[in-house]
């Protein structure tokens, strides 16, 4: 375990990442299942392409909201946290339950936070975490809060097909609350971060339709097969894996050696390394172009899929459990938007 | 070579000894995911990112073959 070399100085408040709770939903959606869907990928075929053998739905009637309260109850429950502590809620999901009002505001209401609790949604992807973690830290060691509630959730499966095995194979539903708060340190233990952003790779992963420059009508509700195989409509998610393979490719390498670089910290010297568990392909290809040590690397995917904006903490609350010695952990999310970001975070 | 074409066989499912210039990619797996996985060793064997659409057009092994150096070369 290493101490983040910045920013060093005299003590002031400085964000800490005290503990992480998730929430999944109770429906399963098995390899088994989807393969007989599709029958020319058999179960095997897809657990060991994607490395996820289950992934958790949200009923019908539940939304990202329903799991994101759970999750914040458990982190409650768990780590023994009086809502009234928290000065400030953060929401990160592209899947709110309406378009009007945040629905940070409506999740203020039934977590029983106090009126003055600031509230606000960030609508990111599978980056979402980390940048969640950079607004909780700028808030916190600015001065503006002292406890800030970072919550992510989404049901992407209630945007995608039913007959898309591209996407329907790899993504579940989530929620994960993560509590950061302000302490009196020399040091930053989260930080620093590497932001990227390219909106040109907008339309690789999307769901056309729904929004103001395309608006739900009969015809963005049509169904077309692609070339592929795979059927949606304008309103479902779309997803170009052959474009997001090579924007990961080629950004998270650079993104991993520029925090590295600007951190001060030899990879080499961290103790896990946590990417958003987008599938175990694509993670494989990534741990081995930034020559991580598979040790070091974790996968944690295997029984709820790709969750995200929760992918992140859900990895982490797992290895928060098990390791047994204060860590300096990499956390990396990138994804939709095209958007990414990589923090370091210490787990005292 | 010997990587790629070792790699290409794990796409493929097909054994390493079977990977000739002639060998169909339509007639073994060629899919969306045998494609996003030859995107990666690709980049790992020869350092190049080809795109999804130019092997999509890609039928048979050599088609990947001049795919790599021509890309190298550009």
């Amino acid at each position: 375990m290493v101490q983040n070399r910045h920013p060093m100085g005299s003590a002031s408040r400085m964000a800490k990442l005290r503990a992480v709770s998730s929430h999944l939903p109770e429906m399963t959606l098995t390899n088994h299942e989807l393969a007989r869907l599709f029958p020319s990928w058999p179960a095997d075929k897809i657990e060991a392409k994607t490395g996820i053998v289950e992934r958790r739905i949200a009923a019908p009637h539940e939304t990202a909201a329903d799991l994101a309260t759970l999750a914040a109850q458990r982190l409650f429950n768990q780590h023994e946290i009086d809502p009234e502590q928290i000065d400030f809620l953060l929401f990160c999901t592209q899947t709110p339950d309406r378009r009007i009002p945040t629905g940070a505001c409506s999740l203020h209401l039934r977590l029983g936070l106090r009126p003055e609790c600031g509230a606000l949604d960030i609508s990111l992807a599978c980056s979402g975490f980390v940048y969640g973690l950079a607004l909780a830290k700028g808030l916190i060691e600015s001065g503006l809060a002292n406890t800030v509630l970072l919550l992510t959730a989404d049901t992407y499966s209630k945007l995608i097909h039913p007959l898309d095995r591209s996407v329907r194979t790899l993504f579940g539903d989530a929620a994960a609350a993560t509590l950061i708060e302000g302490v009196d340190a020399e040091q930053s233990s989260i930080g620093p971060f590497v932001f990227g952003t390219d909106g040109r790779g907008a339309d690789r992963l999307c769901v056309p339709a729904g929004g103001a420059r395309l608006p739900v009508s009969p015809s963005t509700a049509d169904a077309m097969t692609d070339g592929a195989g795979n059927v949606r409509s304008a309103e479902n998610l779309f997803m170009d894996g052959a474009a997001i393979m090579a924007f990961s490719l080629t950004e998270i390498p650079k993104a991993v050696a520029r925090l590295a670089e600007l951190s001060g910290i030899g990879l080499d010297e961290m103790d896990a390394f946590i990417f958003h568990q987008a599938n175990a392909f694509l993670l494989e290809a990534l741990r081995r172009k930034t020559d991580l040590p598979r040790s070091k690397f974790i996968v944690c995917m295997s029984h709820h899929g790709n969750t995200v904006s929760s992918s992140i903490p859900l990895a982490l609350e797992g290895y928060l459990r098990e390791r047994t010695s204060p860590a300096s952990v990499m956390l990396v999310g990138f994804g939709a938007g095209l958007s990414w970001a990589a923090t370091n975070v210490v787990l005292n | 070579m010997t990587a790629f074409y070792d790699g290409l066989a794990d796409i493929l499912e097909v054994p390493s000894a079977t990977i000739a210039s002639n060998l169909s990619l339509t007639d073994h797996n060629w899919d969306s995911l045998a494609i996003i996985s030859c995107i990666a060793l690709m980049d790992e064997c020869f350092g190049i990112l080809v795109s999804g659409s130019d092997l999509a057009k890609c039928t048979v092994v050599a088609d990947l073959e001049a795919l790599a150096p021509q890309t190298v070369s550009a």
